[in-house]
């Protein structure tokens, strides 16, 4: 019955999601975005008070009150976007995955109503950056330093006929030895550290580390616990962060293209 | 060993009187400590498959490990130990479970000072097997696929299995200490992240437990939304295992197949609810967003055609020689085995023992309608697997009976804040009994005890695995499929 089970795969509907629809979609990780001409002191007030982790602040130095948004700390509990009245919503797409830990951050300016633009990723050309991964060869090995599962099972999901990673040259590879990237899940926890050291010792140079989901890139709700480490970077050298609480696959696949870029540019390839 | 207990102490040996039993199986044991620092022990005891029953008592010094009436008390015990430093005399494996050899011996995390636990070293001792030919082979923590750390440790001769020893707790994360402190409604947020795949079940248990304290009735709609979200999490769950199992015996058509079935499903709940995980849905008095009546109609054909083609799919797989070739007959776990382990959910399902919390003891929704539960008797691979496809098809006719009579108005209440109060509350996730227990003290968590299925399953696996071959194992766990992160926690 090999056959039957085959033909009737065969027979099933193309679900392949294009390059384009897939390029950051984060609909269904409930994380914030923000309408800056409805933010108030008022609402930056409440979204702050009503957030868990320490991801919302207000920065009043300077003489101007800014609102931080830190991706990094964003568990997507959704409770700035009840509380937020219409000035936050959930984001259709997040495009800051794969980057430096200073850029998850984000900066309005409450007063002129208006996103402070600091340090703006390069973000436009992702899309082009996934494309670019076409034909490519990438081995990534994931390592769950303590996670819920629940950033490895948006992993998993990236191999499935939705995302099918395979068509960008992407492939899981079973030895850190055979890996040029380490995807790490996770606060890294006591009992992990050392498991996670060992892997990344064992990944052939270059290598690239990307911390996944908020416990990643920041400790998200385990931050402080008597048996975490810390978040990737305390433990290990990290190149790229993805937010999320889980990051969707689409996010992942951004983030993982996004820490390519610089060794994607024609004029960096040769010396890479 | 004898262990004589002060007249103040007799909860214990009530508990443990009670567990020799033939009725009486065990659910939980931990710790706690009262408004005076002292420890307290407490033992929760399903009676008859219908009551659940708490004998608690101050503990002063070494109390009789329960061990060695019920071998379901083993990892409970070493845990207590761990956290509490309370000794369980004449345990037969006294060594620690949560902590590995970087944590100093002597500090207990619910009763000391953590704020600064130094770096210890030490080696820990693997059961040795001897014998001409034994080999040892070290598996993990890291492992070959994208799945949580734990480490295997076998003992073989040739291909076959002699012993299996399970190393865990990798993942553990001190969550029932980071409960602590935390007022109730931000709880919810922390038990979503126990266990990331079943995270609707432990927001659901852990907002029951709360809503019990506090004698809240949630509004009928919200009950009839919960059951649709635990039900959908079982569904999800179920097909991504079967499917998972047929990978690991490289039958890759039905694995990837089903991995659509299951995205399809996350698609749908994003549509509906947008969320892909039923992530902040559930939080004390209620659930957080409510659909309208043009959306049941469509969200109730998604999850039946989904269901619909999984089951065809499922048959063909069922029918496919190699698969029984490789199913049948594989890591059998007997009935007796798996009542003296204690272990619940599909897993005691496939071995013939019929635990379901959905009816033993029922909450919500489930209080109003019968569910059937499936029974096989042989516990194998293949028993594993039969029982998640009949469960699926279960579970997809509760949503949509669930959906047509889908009662009207609202779906929150509001829960007061600053009460004090304990209670315990169980649902039946995708892996079985799952129950939180609380204490609330001027509206905050002060003590959280998640009894979770793994935690209780685990130690069967390595029973299931003696005679198999080694490259049998995947498979085997597969059909097991235990969370790391939910025992570890």
């Amino acid at each position: 019955m090999i056959g039957d089970a085959v033909e009737r795969s065969l027979r099933s509907p193309q679900v392949l999601i294009s390059v384009s629809e897939l390029f950051s979609n984060a609909a269904g990780s409930r994380m914030p975005d923000v309408q800056p001409d409805l933010l108030t002191d008022e609402v930056a007030r409440r979204v702050v008070a009503a957030c868990p982790t320490s991801a919302l602040k207000v920065d009043e130095a300077a003489g101007r009150t800014h609102l931080i948004l830190n991706y990094g700390e964003c568990i997507a509990c959704s409770r700035c976007v009840a509380a937020g009245n219409g000035a936050f919503r959930y984001a259709e797409r997040v495009a800051r995955c794969g980057v430096r830990k200073k850029a998850l951050i984000r900066r309005w300016d409450i007063q002129r109503r208006a996103e402070v633009v600091q340090d703006e990723p390069a973000l436009s050309q992702a899309a082009e950056q996934i494309r670019s991964l076409v034909g490519r060869a990438l081995n990534i090995r994931q390592v769950d330093a303590g996670s819920c599962n629940g950033c490895a099972g948006e992993i998993l999901a990236l191999t499935n006929p939705y995302y099918d990673l395979e068509r960008f040259g992407i492939h899981f590879v079973a030895s850190p030895k055979h890996a040029d990237m380490l995807l790490v899940t996770g606060p890294v926890t006591r009992n992990m550290a050392a498991a996670l050291k060992l892997a990344y010792d064992a990944v052939p140079s270059p290598k690239l580390v990307v911390a996944v989901g908020a416990c990643g890139c920041s400790g998200g709700i385990f931050a402080g616990s008597h048996a975490v480490v810390g978040p990737v970077d305390a433990v290990i050298p990290v190149d790229g962060y993805i937010p999320g609480c889980p990051p969707t696959p689409s996010m992942l696949l951004t983030g993982i293209a996004h820490v390519l870029r610089p060794l994607l540019l024609p004029s960096r390839r040769r010396t890479a | 060993m004898n262990v004589t207990l002060p007249n103040s102490e007799t909860g214990i040996s009530q508990a443990l009187d009670l567990l020799r039993a033939p009725n009486a199986r065990l659910v939980s044991i931990f710790g706690s400590t009262g408004d005076h620092h002292e420890r307290y022990v407490h033992y929760l005891i399903d009676v008859n498959s219908r009551e659940y029953r708490m004998f608690s008592s101050v503990v002063t010094g070494p109390i009789p490990s329960a061990t060695p009436i019920s071998p379901a008390a083993a990892w409970y015990e070493r845990e207590l130990h761990d956290q509490y430093g309370i000794e369980c005399v004449g345990h037969p494996d006294p060594r620690p479970l949560l902590f590995h050899e970087n944590w100093p011996e002597n500090v207990h995390p619910m009763i000391d000072d953590v704020t600064h636990v130094p770096w210890a070293e030490g080696q820990y001792q693997f059961l040795k097997v001897q014998g001409a030919g034994v080999c040892e082979v070290p598996v993990g923590p890291i492992h070959a696929g994208i799945i949580e750390p734990g480490h295997f440790r076998f003992s073989v001769v040739g291909d076959t299995v002699l012993h299996l020893e399970l190393r865990h707790f990798y993942t553990h994360k001190g969550t029932e200490k980071l409960f602590e402190g935390t007022p109730v409604i931000d709880g919810v947020m922390i038990a979503e992240s126990v266990s990331g795949d079943n995270c609707f079940s432990h927001a659901v248990a852990y907002c029951q437990a709360i809503e019990s304290a506090f004698g809240i009735s949630v509004p009928p709609r919200a009950q009839a939304l919960r059951l649709i979200g635990l039900e959908l999490e079982r569904m999800i769950a179920h097909i991504a295992d079967v499917g998972a199992m047929c990978g690991d015996v490289g039958f890759n058509v039905p694995a990837a197949y089903t991995a659509r079935i299951k995205e399809t499903l996350l698609r749908a709940s994003t549509r509906f609810f947008g969320t892909r995980f039923w992530r902040g849905m559930a939080v004390p008095g209620g659930v957080t967003r409510d659909f309208s009546s043009a959306d049941t109609g469509e969200f109730g054909r998604m999850v039946a055609a989904a269901a619909g083609d999984f089951a065809e799919m499922a048959r063909l797989i069922l029918h496919t020689s190699s698969v029984q070739n490789r199913f049948e007959s594989t890591g059998i776990l007997t009935a007796e085995i798996a009542r003296q382990t204690g272990v619940v959910g599909p897993v005691a399902r496939a071995s013939g023992i019929r635990l379901d919390v959905r009816c033993d003891h029922p909450s919500g929704r489930y209080r109003d309608i019968n569910v059937d539960v499936p029974l096989y008797k042989y516990g194998d691979v293949l028993a594993r697997a039969r029982i998640r496809i009949d469960e699926t098809a279960i579970s997809m006719r509760l949503i949509h009976e669930t959906l047509k009579q889908l009662p009207a108005g609202s779906v929150l209440v509001s829960v007061p804040l600053s009460e004090n109060a304990e209670a315990w509350s169980a649902v039946e996730s995708p892996r079985g009994e799952l129950l939180y227990w609380v204490r609330i003290r001027d509206g905050k968590i002060a003590r959280c005890h998640i009894k979770s299925p793994s935690f209780q399953n685990w130690p069967a696996l390595p029973v299931a695995m003696p005679g198999n071959i080694i490259a049998d194992f995947p498979l085997i766990n597969k059909s097991f499929n235990l969370s790391y992160s939910g025992s570890d926690r």
